[in-house]
C-alpha cells in the first residue's frame, strides 16, 4: 500500500483523532499507526484547536457528539479559520439522516460506529488523495 | 246375544224392517194346518191338564205360567213351548210395553226363559197384528235375531192371548225338526189354552196389584212412624237443649213446668217453680198486661196467639225483653205451652244501630262538605249546615227548591234529562263517585265541586244523597302543579333527562314521561324492575341485578352508567344519578335522574379512539428514542472492540508479530467488553428511574385518585370495582406518581384478563392494609383467566407477555418501580378463578431519595443541529 506524505513535513502524514470516549482514543491511534500512519489524539474539539498539531494534521478523525464543542461545530470552526483539513467523522449515532448534511459541509466520510479497518482506510486514502 | 240368555234384557230395540230378509208371506204357512191330516182330539188328557193348571193357579199362582208352557208341550207333543208377554221393563207384564218377554219355557228353549222379541218386529207382534193364530217355518230367515237362539225353530204355532179385549201376549208351540207337523187339532188345543192363559194372567196382574198395594201402606205407615218420631224428638231437643225458654202454663196464671232455658232468662230456681209462687202474671210489668189480655182472648178463640213482644221481670226486678209465642194443650182448654226467646241481644243491636245513626247525623252536620238529599221528583229534601257555607243557602231556604238551584242555568236541562232518563231506565248519565261537575253560589259565582252520591229505595220511592266538595283551591293548586310539571317535562325533555322515584319496600315505581320515552315504552303500562330488565342490555344485566340489590340494601346515593338494548338493536347509553331519603315512616325510596347520554358517549368514543391512536404513536415515537441512545451508548465501547480487535490482527500478522502490541489491545478489547456490559446495567437504571420525587403520601389517597381515573374505563369494561380501603393506613414515602402508575397498571391489567369473563360477575377487589414490620400492602384481585404456573415467573420479565395487544412492558416497570421503594410486587393465584397482584413497600425507606441517583447523564441531544 502506498502512503502518502505527511502534510506539514515528517515521514509519514499526521492523522488527529477528536472524541470524547476513550475506547475510541485508545484504539484508533493504535490501528492508524498499524496503517503506517502517524496519529494523535484529542479528548474534545477545545483541546484539538489548543494544540500545535491543527497544521501538521493531514486528517481529521473526528466524533460528532461530545461534550462541549461537538464534531460539525468544530469543522465550521476550521472552516471560519481557514485550515482546510480533511475530514472524516465517525458517529456512535443511527441517525441516517445525519451523514447527508455533513458531507454537504465538505466532509469526505462518515462512519458509524463500530466501523470496520478497511473501510476507515479507503476513506483515509480518499482524504489523503482527493480525485 | 239378541232375543235369548237368561237375563232377559237382550232384546233388540230396533223396530224397523233390516233390508234384504225374507218377506213375512215366505214364512208364514198357517193355512197349511187345516190341509193337513190330523189326530182325533184327546179329551181326557186335555181335560186333566185343565184341572191341573186351575189347582195351580188357585195354590202357587207363581208358577202358573210355567205350568201353562209345560201344559202345552205335553198335550201337543212339540219340542218347545212357551209365552210372550209385553212389557216395558222385561221382567214384569205390562200391556203398555213396546216388547215381549217369555216369562216361562218348557221343553228344548227352556234355557231361553227371560228373552223377548221387539212389538213392531217379530211374529209375536205378527200375531197380535193380525189377530189370529200364525203358523211359522223358520222364523229367523226374517227375524235374523232369532239366528242365534238355537235350536232352530223347523215350525212354530203362536196364538194371541187377551185380556178385557186387549192383546197382551202369546203362547207358541215349537217343532225343532220334522219329526211331526202342526195340524188342526193342534190349532184348537193352543186356543183353549190362550183362554187359560188369559184367565191366568188377569190372576197374575191382580196378585201384583195386590202386593203393590200393601206394600205402597206398608211404606207410607213407616213414614209415618219415622216422621212421628223425629217430630217428638225435635220437640224433646228443643226443650232439653235451652236455646229457647218453654214454659208451661195455665189461663190462671200458674206455671206448671220450664226448661232450664227459661229458668236462666228469669234467674229462678227450679225450686221456686214448683213451690208455686212464680206466675207468670207476677213476672209480666204493668204495662204489658193488656198485651197479655190480647193474647188470652186470641187463645180462647182459636186456641194459639202468634208471637209478640213484651218484657218480663227477672227475680232480681230488672226487666228482660222477650218475644213470647204458645198455644193451648188439647185437653180441658185450660193448660198451654210457650215459647220465649231472650231479645236483650236484639235490643242491644238496635240501640247499637240507632246510635250510629245518630252518629252519621252528627257526621253530615258537622261535615264540611255540603251533604244534600232529594226526592225521586229532584226536589231537595234535605240539606246539612255546610251547604250554606258553600253555596251561600240556608238549608231551610233550599227545602223543597228544585236541585238545579245550584247548578248554572246552562246545565240545568241537562241535569234534568239525565235525571229523568235514569229514573225511567236506570242508566246513569255519569259516574255518580268523584265527578267534577260546574256548581253555582247564590251570589251567581260559578265553581267547581267533585259530586259523589248514593240512592236509598224506601217504600218504592228513591232519595238520592250528595257530597259536594268545593275544589275551586284544588283545581288551582293542580293548575299550578300542572304548569310547574309542564316546565319539568319540558325541561327533561330538552336534556334527554328523565326521572323517576322507587319506593324499595312496594317496589313501587314512577316514571317521567321522558323517561318513558327513553325506554320507548307506551306511557300506560306500569313500571316494574321486571319491565326495565327488558330493555336493559344482556351484558349490564348482572351489574343491574346487583345494582337494585345494593340499592335494596344500602339507602346510599347510587350513581351508575348502563345501557338499554332496543327493540331495533340500538343502543343507548345512560346514566343514573339517584337520591336515597325516606318517608316519614322510614321507608326508604330514591329519588332519580336518568339521562340518555348516547350522544355524549359517541363523541367520547370517537375521542377515545383518536387518544388510543395518539397514546400508539407516542409510544412508538418514545420507543424510536430509546432504541435510538441504547444504540448511541452501545456503539461507543462496540467500536472501541472492533477497532482493537482489527488492530490487534494486523499486529498479529506483521513479520515478526508485534505480540506486546497484540496483548495490550487484546486487553482493552475486553475491558471495552465489559464496558459494554456495564453500559447496558446503566441504561436499564436510566430507563427505571426517569426523575423521581419522594413525598409522604397516603395510598389511600393515591388509589382513590387512580380509581377515579379508570371508573369510566372499568364502567366501560362492565368491571365491578370493590374498594377495600384500611383505615388505619400509616403514611408512606414514594414517589406519588410513579405509585399511581403502578397501581393503574395492576388495574388495566385486571381488568384485561376479564374481558372475555361473562359468565360471572367481572368483580374487581383492591384492597390497601398495613403489612408486617412498618409496612403497607396494597392487592388487586381479578377473577380473570388468570394464567399457566409455568408463566408465573416471566411474568415480570421485560417484553413478555401474555396479552395479545400487549407490550408487557407494564410489569416489568411496575417490579423496578416498587423495587425503587425498597418494595416487592409479586403475583398469587387465587382459589376461585383469577390472580391477585400485590406488592408492599416499606413506610419509611432510607435514603431512598439518593440511594440510586443516575450516574451523570449523557447528554443525547447536543449536536446534529
Amino acid at each position: 500500500m502506498e502512503l502518502p506524505k505527511a502534510r506539514g513535513g515528517g515521514d509519514r502524514p499526521l492523522l488527529s483523532v477528536v472524541d470524547d470516549d476513550e475506547s475510541v482514543r485508545e484504539s484508533l491511534p493504535d490501528l492508524l499507526r498499524e496503517f503506517g500512519f502517524a496519529a494523535r489524539a484529542f479528548s474534545s474539539a477545545e483541546e484539538f484547536l489548543s494544540s500545535d498539531c491543527l497544521d501538521q494534521t493531514s486528517c481529521l478523525i473526528l466524533d460528532i457528539a461530545m461534550p462541549g464543542m461537538s464534531g460539525p461545530q468544530l469543522q465550521r470552526e476550521l472552516k471560519r479559520r481557514g485550515q482546510e483539513i480533511p475530514i472524516i467523522f465517525i458517529t456512535a449515532s443511527t441517525d441516517k439522516t445525519v451523514p447527508p448534511r455533513l458531507l454537504e459541509q465538505g466532509a469526505i466520510e462518515c462512519l458509524f460506529k463500530p466501523f470496520s479497518d478497511t473501510a476507515l482506510l479507503e476513506a483515509v486514502n480518499s482524504a489523503l488523495h482527493p480525485r | 246375544m239378541t232375543g235369548s240368555g237368561k237375563s232377559g234384557n237382550n232384546f233388540p230395540l230396533e223396530a224397523s224392517t233390516p233390508t234384504g230378509t225374507a218377506p213375512l208371506e215366505s214364512i208364514l204357512c198357517t193355512e197349511e194346518l187345516h190341509r193337513r191330516p190330523s189326530g182325533p182330539p184327546n179329551y181326557e188328557k186335555e181335560n186333566r191338564a185343565l184341572v191341573k193348571l186351575v189347582s195351580t193357579l188357585a195354590d202357587s199362582p207363581a208358577t202358573v205360567l210355567q205350568m201353562l208352557a209345560e201344559t202345552i208341550l205335553e198335550i201337543t207333543q212339540c219340542d218347545s213351548a212357551g209365552l210372550s208377554l209385553l212389557t216395558k221393563d222385561g221382567k214384569t207384564p205390562d200391556v203398555c210395553g213396546q216388547r215381549f218377554y217369555w216369562p216361562a219355557i218348557a221343553g228344548m228353549w227352556n234355557p231361553h226363559a227371560g228373552g223377548g222379541t221387539p212389538r213392531n218386529f217379530g211374529p209375536c207382534g205378527d200375531v197380535l197384528d193380525q189377530n189370529r193364530t200364525l203358523l211359522f217355518r223358520h222364523f229367523e230367515r226374517r227375524y235374523p235375531y232369532l239366528q242365534p237362539v238355537a235350536p232352530a225353530a223347523e215350525e212354530c204355532l203362536l196364538v194371541p192371548f187377551y185380556v178385557a179385549g186387549e192383546a197382551v201376549g202369546t203362547i207358541w208351540a215349537i217343532m225343532h225338526s220334522d219329526r211331526r207337523k202342526f195340524d188342526a187339532e193342534d190349532d184348537r188345543v193352543m186356543a183353549s189354552l190362550g183362554k187359560f192363559a188369559s184367565s191366568a194372567y188377569q190372576a197374575l196382574m191382580h196378585i201384583e196389584d195386590l202386593k203393590f198395594q200393601v206394600s205402597r201402606r206398608e211404606k207410607a205407615e213407616a213414614e209415618v212412624r219415622e216422621l212421628a218420631r223425629g217430630l217428638e224428638a225435635k220437640i224433646r231437643r228443643l226443650v232439653e237443649a235451652n236455646v229457647v225458654g218453654i214454659v208451661m202454663w195455665n189461663l190462671e196464671g200458674a206455671i206448671s213446668g220450664a226448661n232450664e232455658a227459661f229458668l236462666r232468662m228469669v234467674q229462678y230456681e227450679r225450686e221456686d217453680l214448683s213451690s208455686g209462687c212464680v206466675r207468670w202474671t207476677d213476672l209480666t210489668p204493668v204495662e204489658w198486661r193488656r198485651y197479655d189480655d190480647g193474647a188470652i182472648a186470641d187463645l180462647k178463640a182459636t186456641g194459639i196467639f202468634q208471637p209478640y213482644e213484651k218484657e218480663y221481670f227477672r227475680k232480681d226486678g230488672s226487666r228482660l225483653p222477650v218475644l213470647l209465642g204458645g198455644a193451648l194443650l188439647e185437653g180441658d182448654g185450660n193448660e198451654g205451652v210457650a215459647f220465649v226467646l231472650d231479645l236483650t241481644e236484639q235490643k242491644r243491636q238496635e240501640s247499637a244501630r240507632l246510635y250510629s245513626e245518630e252518629r252519621y247525623r252528627v257526621v253530615v252536620e258537622t261535615a264540611s262538605d255540603a251533604v244534600v238529599s232529594i226526592d225521586d221528583e229532584g226536589s231537595i229534601v234535605f240539606a246539612n249546615p255546610a251547604t250554606a257555607t258553600i253555596f251561600g243557602y240556608e238549608p231551610a231556604e233550599l227545602a223543597g227548591k228544585p236541585l238545579t238551584l245550584l247548578v248554572p242555568e246552562y246545565m240545568r236541562e241537562l241535569h234534568q234529562a239525565g235525571f229523568k232518563r235514569y229514573l225511567a231506565t236506570g242508566q246513569r248519565h255519569m259516574n255518580w263517585q268523584g265527578t267534577e261537575l260546574t256548581a253555582l253560589r247564590k251570589n251567581g259565582e260559578e265553581f267547581p265541586v267533585e259530586v259523589s252520591f248514593g240512592e236509598i229505595t224506601r217504600d218504592g220511592h228513591k232519595t238520592f244523597t250528595g257530597f259536594l266538595r268545593d275544589i275551586s283551591k284544588r283545581k288551582q293548586a293542580e293548575q299550578a302543579l300542572r304548569r310547574s310539571e309542564e316546565f319539568l317535562a319540558e325541561a327533561q325533555h330538552l336534556s334527554h333527562t328523565g326521572s323517576f322515584s322507587w319506593r324499595v319496600a312496594t317496589d313501587e315505581i314512577t316514571w317521567s314521561e321522558q323517561l318513558y320515552r327513553i325506554y320507548e315504552i307506551e306511557s300506560s303500562v306500569p313500571v316494574t324492575l321486571e319491565l326495565i330488565c327488558t330493555r336493559v342490555h344482556p351484558e349490564d344485566l348482572t351489574l343491574y341485578e346487583k345494582m337494585v340489590e345494593e340499592a335494596r340494601n344500602g339507602g346510599n346515593d347510587f350513581e351508575w352508567h348502563y345501557r338499554l338494548l332496543m327493540p331495533d338493536h340500538s343502543i343507548k347509553y345512560m346514566h343514573a344519578l339517584a337520591h336515597a331519603t325516606r318517608d316519614q315512616d322510614g321507608r326508604l325510596e330514591y329519588i332519580a335522574a336518568v339521562q340518555d347520554v348516547t350522544a355524549r358517549k359517541l363523541v367520547e368514543e370517537a375521542r377515545d379512539k383518536a387518544r388510543s391512536e395518539l397514546t400508539h404513536v407516542a409510544r412508538v415515537t418514545s420507543l424510536g428514542t430509546l432504541t435510538a441512545s441504547i444504540a448511541h451508548e452501545l456503539n461507543q465501547p462496540l467500536s472501541g472492540i472492533v477497532t482493537n480487535a482489527s488492530t490487534c490482527m494486523r499486529m498479529l500478522a506483521t513479520d515478526p508479530p508485534n505480540v506486546d502490541g497484540a496483548r495490550e489491545t487484546a486487553r482493552r478489547t475486553i475491558r471495552d467488553g465489559n464496558r459494554a456490559s456495564e453500559m447496558i446495567t446503566r441504561l436499564r437504571a436510566l430507563f427505571s428511574k426517569k426523575s423521581a420525587t419522594t413525598q409522604s403520601l397516603d395510598l389511600n389517597e393515591a388509589t382513590r385518585e387512580v380509581i377515579a381515573l379508570s371508573l369510566s374505563e372499568l364502567q366501560k369494561n362492565r368491571v365491578i370495582l370493590r374498594p377495600e380501603l384500611a383505615h388505619d393506613l400509616p403514611l408512606v414515602t414514594g414517589d406519588r406518581v410513579q405509585l399511581q402508575q403502578v397501581i393503574l397498571n395492576l388495574l388495566r391489567n385486571a381488568s384485561d384478563a376479564m374481558s372475555t369473563i361473562d359468565d360471572r360477575p367481572r368483580d374487581l377487589m383492591i384492597r390497601t392494609e398495613p403489612d408486617d414490620n412498618d409496612r403497607v400492602r396494597l392487592s388487586v384481585s381479578d377473577v380473570g383467566i388468570g394464567f399457566e404456573p409455568q408463566a408465573a415467573g416471566k411474568l415480570f420479565d421485560a417484553f413478555y407477555t401474555t396479552k395479545n395487544g400487549g407490550m408487557g412492558i407494564g410489569l416489568s416497570v411496575s417490579r423496578s418501580i416498587i423495587e425503587r421503594h425498597y418494595g416487592r410486587l409479586w403475583v398469587m393465584p387465587n382459589n376461585g378463578p383469577g390472580v391477585t397482584f400485590s406488592f408492599s413497600i416499606p413506610c419509611r425507606p432510607e435514603g431512598l431519595a439518593d440511594a440510586e441517583t443516575p450516574a451523570n447523564r449523557t447528554d443525547l441531544s447536543a449536536d446534529a443541529a
